[in-house]
């Protein structure tokens, strides 16, 4: 019994929540249309919990992601607005979460940074980056209207947002769980040194990891300045704590103590539906932050994962 | 009052200390007198740090009974031991870098305090130098203590066990980091100790100091203690003779290997570690590698697989002179290493054992060198399965559920599971590959050594267990301090000749 709850505890967990908001609100919680806004609602965060977990499956984390979809969304509405077109407006901003995730992965996997101390000083940086840019306004007007369907249009009924989060999860999958490379990536996060004497090139690919995260924080901020069309330069900002709550949920599902994408998905999945329904019951905002802190650690202790040594 | 002091100090009875697969204390006994330096000597895994840590509180026994003058006591904390007071004094010691010597000293007691709350640290200042002015030392009071060197920060130590009142000091290695000045100043303050009433006991490899402060020894060995004397009344050629004793049961493979070409020729190499280490190995040899803890064993393996930077010297495998920079490129090259702690070193416990075989030839086992393919990995970890007769009934299972031998022989399999697709192991060095092992495993790893070497791989073998080392190399490289003293052939030298050596006792 313990174990079952251990390995589907927050399956179970989430189940119930579902029933209760569906019982609770049977006429809007479970319609077609709800369950819509439930996925558009979480897309972009999902972008940005699946590339953080390859950087958490390595065993470091990246507390820069949510500046970064900022930048990102100021450069890209900028670049826009300056009339480059929208494809090599997307190639710059998305240039620029590379060389950001890269300065992330120098700093952590060459000169030795913890992940905690690189990525706090460069989510500082990253946000002063994007205030300057923008001198702390908005960029709304002159949007070139070719941008627009990236996070507001629908293809075959689905929105592009969605498909978008599909494919970065798709990519993800197969990169950690079909390749060498996604192998690798996992013995680090279980044994640095022994995957390091083993003949794995851990310093590399710890990088890797940081500039997946960076390309993924950038894809983000694109999509968030398309769907609100203006670019605010502390709007990805909820992004950082959201993404790492999500794969942390993610790991306390299935596999013991590993990040993985099917559980990320879940996790996300918790989030955007306990503050959907949350938001059709009419529960006061700063209230549903608390209930959020509360199911996260009660899915941790259910799960065991806090007892999890090392 | 003090006539009714008992003269024993500490007293441990019968102690018993099972790990799986090896009896680490088999009926241990061993009484400290009070105001005695009592040396404990033994060999690596003989049982000294075991009982220690059962000292300390570290780790429980699982029988006998400890007393403390005259007082049955159970150990189960650290704070427990404090409470006894036991101190300890360790190699790498547990200081506040940032604080200074007499914060040090009193850490844990209250600090002496101003009226208004300040920590007074005029009056602080003076008791420290009261408690090293007991023990006949000075020390720079006001300096943080990563400031001063190793022999300083012993000396706080010390100070601080006696600042606590404890009545028996345990010191593990003390000498291990410091000058010869420093070391007579260690005695002195041993002395002082002792003039106070306090217990000492003294570990160390280095069988000169135990001469030179010890009042008493006991020798360990194999879990057991074999005798306990004054010290007077041995020498180091006798202490050595106990220390390794005549027996070893265990019987060795007979070698079946032919010495092939040179194989791995090592010119002068040097790390921050070790230095001017030369010697040849050829295809089909086992060499191994004797010294202390701290010779540099483990130093020269990894300088060889490319996890240290060297600093000089020449690596010519195969005739090519090799720019190592890391365990890739040596795995490309036909190298391969079996760490010393499996566990933190070796495996990725919570993965699969297929995982952990195929990891570092994964290449090997995907399509396009990219694609994994987990039908091709488990072929190949059945093959290693049966070939290492590695007893496990699913493949898929995390390694970490296995035993230590089992274990053991999936870091082995890895080693070897490049044959098939290119990268051949041609040199294997091995760190300890038996610790923690139990006897049965041991045998098949000796066997699958043997086996190896038939087949022409060339073999470095670090052994901590000399019956081990000699009766699987064909030749003894010898260690000491990080420079190379002798190489002698296996089949000619003794093992108290070897651990001679070893101790740096005879050079050549």
């Amino acid at each position: 019994m313990s174990s079952w709850l251990r390995t589907y505890g927050t399956l179970a967990g989430f189940a119930l929540m579902v029933a209760f908001f569906a019982w609770q609100r049977p006429a809007t919680f479970l319609t077609i249309n709800n369950v819509r806004n439930i996925t558009e609602q979480v897309a972009i965060l999902a972008m940005v919990a699946m590339t953080m977990t390859v950087v958490i499956v390595v065993g470091d984390f990246d507390l820069s992601v949510g500046a970064l979809a900022s930048l990102s969304g100021v450069v890209v509405a900028d670049m826009l607005i300056q009339g480059m077109g929208l494809w090599p407006s997307l190639g710059i901003a998305l240039g620029v979460g590379m060389l950001a995730g890269a300065l992330n992965g120098l700093l952590v996997a060459y000169a030795g940074l913890s992940a905690f101390v690189a990525t706090l000083a460069t989510m500082t940086a990253y946000r002063g980056l994007s205030l300057w840019y923008t001198d702390g306004a908005t960029f709304f007007s002159g949007i070139d209207e070719a941008f627009r369907p990236l996070g507001q249009g629908s293809t075959g009924g689905v929105p592009n947002s969605v498909w978008m989060m599909l494919a970065v999860m798709i990519v993800v999958w197969f990169i950690l769980e079909q390749t060498t490379l996604g192998r690798r990536f996992y013995a680090i996060g279980g044994n640095a040194e022994a995957s390091f004497l083993a003949g794995i090139p851990v310093r590399r690919l710890r990088f890797v990891a940081f500039v997946c995260s960076g390309l993924g924080a950038a894809l983000a901020g694109i999509v968030l300045t398309s769907r609100l069309f203006s670019a605010h330069p502390t709007a990805g900002e909820p992004l950082m704590l959201n993404s790492i709550a999500a794969v942390f949920l993610g790991m306390t599902m299935f596999r013991e103590g590993e990040a993985h994408v099917p559980g990320t998905l879940f996790g996300v999945l918790i989030l955007g539906v306990l503050s959907n329904g949350l938001n059709i019951l009419q529960v006061n905002s700063y209230i549903q932050n608390v209930l959020t802190g509360l199911i996260i650690v009660l899915a941790v202790l259910v799960s065991g994962l806090a007892r999890r040594r090392g | 009052m003090s006539t009714n002091i008992p003269t024993i100090a500490l007293a441990a009875h019968n102690i018993v200390k099972n790990y799986p697969g090896v009896r680490a204390l088999d009926n241990v006994t061993l009484e400290l007198q009070r105001g005695e330096v009592h040396g404990l000597v033994g060999e690596n895994g003989a049982g000294k740090s075991t009982l220690i840590k059962i000292l300390a509180g570290a780790v429980r026994m699982d029988g006998g009974e400890l007393s403390i003058q005259g007082q049955p006591v159970t150990i189960h904390s650290v704070h427990d031991a404090q409470r006894h007071g036991l101190a300890f004094i360790h190699q790498e010691l547990a200081l506040v870098p940032y604080f200074d010597a007499a914060e040090n000293i009193f850490l844990g007691h209250a600090y002496p305090r101003r009226p208004w709350g300040a920590i007074d640290r005029g009056a602080l200042r003076r008791r420290a130098a009261a408690i090293l002015a007991r023990l006949g030392t000075t020390l720079p009071l006001d300096l943080p203590v990563s400031r001063l060197s190793p022999g300083q920060q012993t000396m706080i130590s010390i100070a601080r066990a006696f600042a606590a009142d404890a009545a028996l000091v345990v010191m593990d290695e003390p000498t291990a980091a410091l000058t010869d000045q420093e070391i007579g100043h260690l005695y002195t303050v041993i002395k002082a100790l002792r003039a106070a009433g306090v217990t000492v006991v003294y570990v160390s490899h280095r069988l000169q100091e135990i001469f030179d402060i010890t009042d008493r020894i006991t020798v360990m060995r194999n879990g057991r203690v074999v005798t306990t004397a004054a010290a007077t009344d041995l020498d180091q050629t006798k202490l050595v003779a106990l220390m390794t004793g005549r027996d070893s049961q265990v019987a060795f493979p007979a070698t079946t290997a032919t010495l092939g070409g040179p194989l791995l020729t090592v010119e002068n190499l040097s790390t921050s570690f070790i230095q001017d280490v030369s010697f040849r190995l050829h295809r089909g040899e086992v060499l191994g590698v004797a010294g202390l803890v701290g010779a540099g064993r483990t130093e020269l393996l990894r300088a060889l697989i490319g996890a240290t930077p060297s600093r000089s010297g020449q690596i010519i495998l195969h005739g090519q002179t090799m720019r190592t920079h890391s365990p890739a490129d040596a795995l490309q090259r036909g190298m391969a290493l079996v760490p010393e702690e499996r566990r933190s070193q070796g495996l990725i416990l919570r993965r699969p054992i297929f995982e952990n075989i195929t990891l570092s030839h994964l290449r090997d086992f995907a399509r396009g060198g990219f694609l994994l393919s987990r039908r091709r990995e488990l072929a190949r970890a059945q093959e290693l399965r049966q070939a290492l007769s590695l007893k496990t009934a699913n493949l898929r299972q995390p390694v970490g559920q296995l035993s230590g031998g089992n274990q053991q022989k999936v870091v082995f399999a890895r080693c070897l599971a490049g044959e098939a697709a290119g990268a051949k192991l041609d040199l294997l060095l091995l760190d300890e590959p038996t610790r923690g092992v139990d006897v049965g495993a041991k045998m098949e790893l000796y066997q699958i050594i043997r086996d190896l070497a038939a087949r022409g791989v060339g073999i470095l073998l670090v052994s901590s267990e000399l019956p081990e080392l000699l009766g699987l190399a064909d030749r003894v490289l010898v260690l000491h301090e990080g420079r190379p003293v002798v190489t002698l052939d296996a089949k000619t030298v003794d093992q108290a000749t070897l651990l001679r050596y070893c101790y740096g006792l005879e050079t050549n």
